[in-house]
């Protein structure tokens, strides 16, 4: 949830009030609410009228920086916590391919690991 | 359908790279300008959801770098990152490479089937690891459980998709681990590995090429199942095929 979502729904706004208020279009303000346009996309003034609309300063409106690998400002565990926050439950989903193709499941797709490599002969002994 | 506690397993921070190891990294891939993974239907300004932040690195001729930053899977085999080590190879013979496939979470992406429509199906599949390009991979109520430290999250159920694989170093695995697959899931992992790279059958063309132009002297049905018929094909000169029909 992005902090401007969470500040309309902390004050029960809906993006229309807020749209009203700040003279702009309900679909940029929800746009923006549900993460859909990133707040860095938009112009600082946009970003100000919502603000103004809100009483808040523009600051309270902004995304944290998100966590990167290897971040040394922040701990490991930090990085990481951030970092599922993030990625692993974003605001909005977006569409993407399946990996299922078909849904008539295959002759081995119901196998265990030992079934499915039960026959195969040892091809790696000399490898080290 | 497998649940947290029989996949994951902890690792700490000095525990030998493996196979199934989680981490948080950012991976590479060279593209023509503006293509975007997994199609450009899905977002034509590339903002993929399994493929979060991305960066770019113009290179000549309109080609370019993209960086995604996103959770991914070691796929490489723990024997393969021991080998170097166990056979005493000298650190500048070291292979730093780590094969990784990327982590799709549920809350990040709508599933689109090849027809253009939403899956509501797909991740029942998942979950069984019916689809050959994805590793299930189940939710966790508090990660914290796992990885000592971190705040308590829950961790959705995802899928590494092993149709975006990569490689990363072993350092960037290292500094960014989060857990590790416990070692019966790693067995599932190495079957649809195979499955992924195989699963098209091997690939006879040799003998499909050969019997072109050839007169079909015998067709005999071996077995239907749901839409599929398999048919052996016997061709003037003895050689023989199978092949498999679909009747839909």
């Amino acid at each position: 949830m992005t902090r401007l979502a969470r500040i309309l729904d902390d004050r029960n706004l809906s993006y229309t009030a807020v749209a009203e208020r700040a003279n702009l279009q309900p679909r940029t303000v929800r746009q923006l609410a549900s993460g859909e346009t990133p707040m860095d996309n938009v112009a600082v003034g946009t970003i100000r009228r919502i603000a103004s609309a809100l009483s808040l300063p523009v600051a309270a409106l902004l995304e944290p920086e998100p966590a990167y690998p290897g971040d040394a400002s922040l701990s490991r565990a930090a990085r990481l916590s951030a970092a599922i926050r993030e990625v692993m439950w974003p605001a909005t989903p977006t569409p993407y391919a399946s990996p299922l193709e078909s849904t008539t499941p295959d002759d081995v797709a119901s196998l265990s690991a030992d079934e499915f490599f039960a026959d195969m002969p040892a091809n790696d002994a000399r490898r080290g | 359908m497998p649940v947290g506690a029989e996949v994951y397993r902890p690792v700490d921070e000095p525990d030998e790279l493996s196979s199934g190891d989680i981490a948080f990294l950012s991976l590479a891939r060279t593209r023509l300008v503006g293509e975007a993974p997994p199609g450009e239907s899905f977002d034509p300004i590339g903002r993929i959801a399994g493929f979060p932040r991305p960066g770019l690195l113009l290179l000549p001729h309109d080609r370019e770098v993209a960086v995604d930053t996103m959770f991914a899977l070691v796929i490489t085999h723990a024997c393969e990152i021991d080998r170097q080590k166990n056979l005493d190879a000298t650190v500048d013979h070291f292979d730093c490479r780590l094969a990784v496939a990327p982590i799709v979470p549920e809350p990040a992406v709508t599933l689109i089937g090849p027809d253009g429509v939403d899956q509501t199906v797909s991740w029942a599949a998942i979950e069984a690891n019916a689809p050959v390009a994805s590793l299930f991979l189940p939710s966790i109520p508090d990660v914290s459980i796992l990885a000592p430290g971190l705040d308590s999250l829950p961790w959705p159920r995802a899928f590494a998709d092993l149709r975006g694989l990569a490689t990363v170093s072993r350092g960037m695995v290292r500094a960014d681990r989060l857990c590790g697959l416990a070692p019966a899931y790693v067995g599932m992992l190495q079957r649809q590995l195979a499955r992924f790279f195989t699963w098209r059958d091997l690939a006879r063309h040799d003998l499909v090429a050969a019997m072109v132009g050839r007169r079909i002297v015998d067709a005999i049905p071996l077995n239907a199942k749901g839409d599929r018929l398999r048919v052996a094909l016997t061709a003037d000169d003895g050689s023989s095929v199978t092949v498999e029909l679909r009747t839909a």
